[in-house]
């Protein structure tokens, strides 16, 4: 049985033993199940993010549908966090439904701040007979919701739900069709294609050739990631030992310096937004990166390039391989209206809301509704999702509490510091394995 | 008073001896001993980003209290020849200090942007390919202290406008008579008279840079690498994404200390309080 099969299966388990429970409950509960809560209010901590732009012209029905008002909290994701914790470590938070990303899952259960969702499910007065986990991606799934399985992140005995995907996400690549048609190019299937592309587009276009974050910090280690797996390199090996020097890796590095060469300029200071506005102002003619790109393309307020882009899976390098991470939602322990904003959660996660998300520029979370005609008429991409998702990593970046340390203050120092120039990527990589080692070992993932 | 100063540096101190992780109860934090002083005095990208705030620091004052005295003389009151549109000249240079910080990072990282950014549209003109401000570590660190200049000169020149409009202008017209030249004046008269306040505005700006977070963090988050990273926002980063709210004490303190220092060395120039004595 191949890897793919054991996780599609082993998340299926863990999906149906949740939803399982859910199933057989007399739908007379669900006609009433929001009258309980009618007139209260549930707090969301949301992010500035295309998806929960979307989601938050959804929120006018839930109040009209349900009775129960949403007050959101919208913050940049790197604030979200601060905030998040500030709030959960109360004895009552403000918060009774969070969004977050997918590297604080571990963080926030091993401190045991949000809830575990099977209870939820298993209560009949709040559970949704409609709600049809198995629809919702595995790969989404598995990344975004589940903890304490094997690594603490992946499928698994001992995984348990304690979230769900929403505005989670893959990567892809998306290219100009008319600049590769004006000049005979053809979009690449793998990364030897790719890497012999960036010289040519640069000098047929004028213009950068692919757009990229590079941002010290997440941003940088974000891009290098998008490489490194594919390239057949990981962060950890099997006993947390960090292999992130080794030829891939460097090779990883060494390819997104090219790329930051041959881009438009200052890629060492993208951001997610910049890298995107990059693409959408027709500054670059590839892009490699999250799937959130499909909505601002479209967007004639954000985008000079609507009808002209094309998407393929992402290219080939010792294997397919492709991002797994994105936002999820999750009920914070301290919330005050806890079931209520487990019903949001259940609302804006439904087969029905997916689609209204996805229609308003959102991201789909479910398979069925990446094969809704008229979602496929709106979306062409989403045939090249689809297949893109059946290489989705979920170990794409170890989920540990350790990782935004490691993110931000040791790879994030040195990927920035070799895509300027001022370290080879040989010196940057190696340079950074003792720090990385003593954080290891203070977690005690290593011997000291 | 001494209360409410004292407290929050007493708890940074007993912080920095325990193991902390925020989102945890307090009864969850574990006694460590001197571990994050010996950690926060031995890891060099401690002293990496000490050195690039005294660096920081030093331009960024130097700069403000030259051009800040400098526009305050060139502004000043003058009795027998009012310049024409000093309100608003005055209302100008003060606007920048009135902004919030987060919005100042976010002006300046849109003119230095390296695709629409202003500045480039400029030099465009000239045939200059885009170039990456905040991509080049040396061009990034020149762009916060620009930014901080253009947001803190006009501090220093509020207070020094107030000194000089509160000066025995009979001292000036003395010295008018005995013959001083303007450079003679200033240097011999009005400067040596308003020094009690430039060096108390010297240390005020001096705290102030080293405790500048907002528009790094907006601006260039530390980057390229850790070029821009600062004190303050090392600390930020070792307390909120690392988790270890023991070590940021740690190294907090060690900041207070240099702080300490600098503003010891300042009072020792000119100490206003002891010359009332």
């Amino acid at each position: 049985m191949q890897r793919r099969e054991l996780i599609q299966s082993a998340v299926t388990t863990s999906a149906l033993s949740v939803f399982g429970a859910a199933l057989p409950f007399a739908s007379s509960f669900a006609q009433d199940r929001f009258a309980k809560y009618r007139g209260s209010t549930v707090v969301m901590s949301i992010p500035a993010h295309p998806h929960y732009d979307a989601m938050l012209k959804l929120l006018p029905e839930f109040t009209k549908e349900t009775g129960i008002k949403v007050e959101v909290d919208k913050l940049a994701v790197p604030r979200m966090k601060d905030k998040q914790l500030l709030e959960m470590a109360k004895a009552q938070g403000d918060y009774d439904l969070i969004c977050y990303v997918v590297m604080w899952k571990g963080e926030y259960v091993k401190k045991d701040l949000i809830r575990e969702l099977e209870p939820f499910f298993k209560n009949a007065s709040l559970a949704d007979p409609g709600y049809d986990m198995k629809d919702i991606v595995p790969g989404y799934l598995e990344n975004m919701g589940l903890v304490g399985g094997p690594k603490g992140y992946l499928a698994g005995p001992g995984a348990k739900l304690y979230g769900l995907p929403y505005g989670a996400e893959t990567s892809i690549l998306a290219y100009r069709r008319d600049i590769f048609a004006e000049h005979n190019l053809k979009a690449p299937e793998t990364y030897a294609q790719m890497q012999a592309l960036l010289p040519i587009l640069k000098q047929k276009t004028g213009f950068g050739a692919m757009t990229s974050r590079g941002q010290a910090g997440h941003q940088c280690v974000h891009a290098w990631l998008l490489h490194l797996n594919p390239l057949g390199g990981k962060v950890f090996d099997a006993n947390w030992k960090p292999v992130f020097n080794s030829p891939q890796g460097i090779q990883a590095l060494k390819f997104l310096k090219e790329i930051s060469d041959s881009g438009p300029a200052g890629i060492p200071s993208y951001g997610q937004g910049e890298m995107m506005t990059a693409f959408l102002q027709g500054q670059a003619s590839m892009y490699l990166d999250a799937t959130v790109i499909f909505g601002p393309v479209n967007d004639p307020a954000r985008s000079k390039i609507a009808g002209k882009v094309s998407y393929v899976a992402h290219p080939k390098g010792v294997r397919y391989s492709s991002q797994s991470g994105g936002l999820g939602l999750a009920i914070p322990k301290n919330a005050k209206n806890a079931d209520a904003g487990f019903l949001l959660m259940q609302w804006l996660t439904s087969k029905a809301q997916d689609v209204a998300v996805c229609k308003l520029g959102g991201g789909p979370t479910r398979n069925s509704t990446m094969v809704n005609a008229d979602l496929v008429r709106q979306y062409p991409e989403y045939i090249t999702l689809k297949e893109q998702l059946k290489y989705s990593d979920p170990d794409w970046r170890p989920i540990i509490p350790e990782w935004d340390e490691i993110n931000i203050q040791a790879l994030g120092v040195a990927v920035s510091e070799a895509l300027t120039g001022k370290k080879t990527a040989e010196e940057a990589l190696n340079g950074m394995i003792p720090k990385v080692t003593d954080i290891m070992k203070r977690g005690g993932y290593l011997k000291s | 008073m001494a209360v409410a100063c004292l407290y929050p540096v007493l708890s940074a101190l007993r912080l920095g001896f325990y193991d902390w992780s925020m989102g945890t109860p307090w009864s969850s934090a574990t006694y460590q001993g001197f571990d994050a002083f010996i950690r926060a005095f031995t890891d060099p990208a401690v002293w990496r980003s000490l050195y690039t705030t005294l660096v920081f620091a030093f331009v960024c004052v130097s700069a403000e209290m030259v051009l800040g005295i400098a526009l305050a003389l060139a502004l000043e009151e003058r009795k027998q020849k009012p310049l024409k549109g000093m309100m608003v000249f005055r209302t100008l240079f003060i606007l920048p200090m009135m902004i919030a910080p987060i919005a100042v990072g976010l002006t300046w990282r849109y003119l230095f942007d390296a695709q629409f950014g202003l500045l480039n549209a400029l030099v465009g003109l000239f045939g200059v390919e885009p170039i990456g401000w905040l991509a080049n570590e040396h061009l990034a660190f020149t762009a916060i202290i620009i930014a901080d200049i253009w947001q803190w000169t006009p501090f220093v020149f509020i207070m020094m406008i107030a000194a000089l409009a509160n000066m025995d202008t009979s001292v000036i017209e003395a010295a008018k008579i005995d013959g001083a030249t303007w450079w003679q004046s200033v240097w011999l008269v009005k400067l040596p008279m308003i020094q009690n306040v430039i060096v108390i505005t010297l240390l005020m700006r001096l705290i102030d840079a080293f405790r500048v977070l907002e528009v790094i963090y907006i601006l260039t988050f530390g980057g390229p690498g850790d070029s821009t990273e600062i004190l303050s926002l090392h600390i930020y980063k070792t307390a909120f994404i690392s988790q270890r709210l023991g070590s940021a004490a740690a190294i907090s303190v060690m900041l207070l200390m240099v702080v300490a220092l600098l503003s010891w060395w300042a009072l020792r120039l000119s100490n206003p309080l002891k010359d009332k004595e």
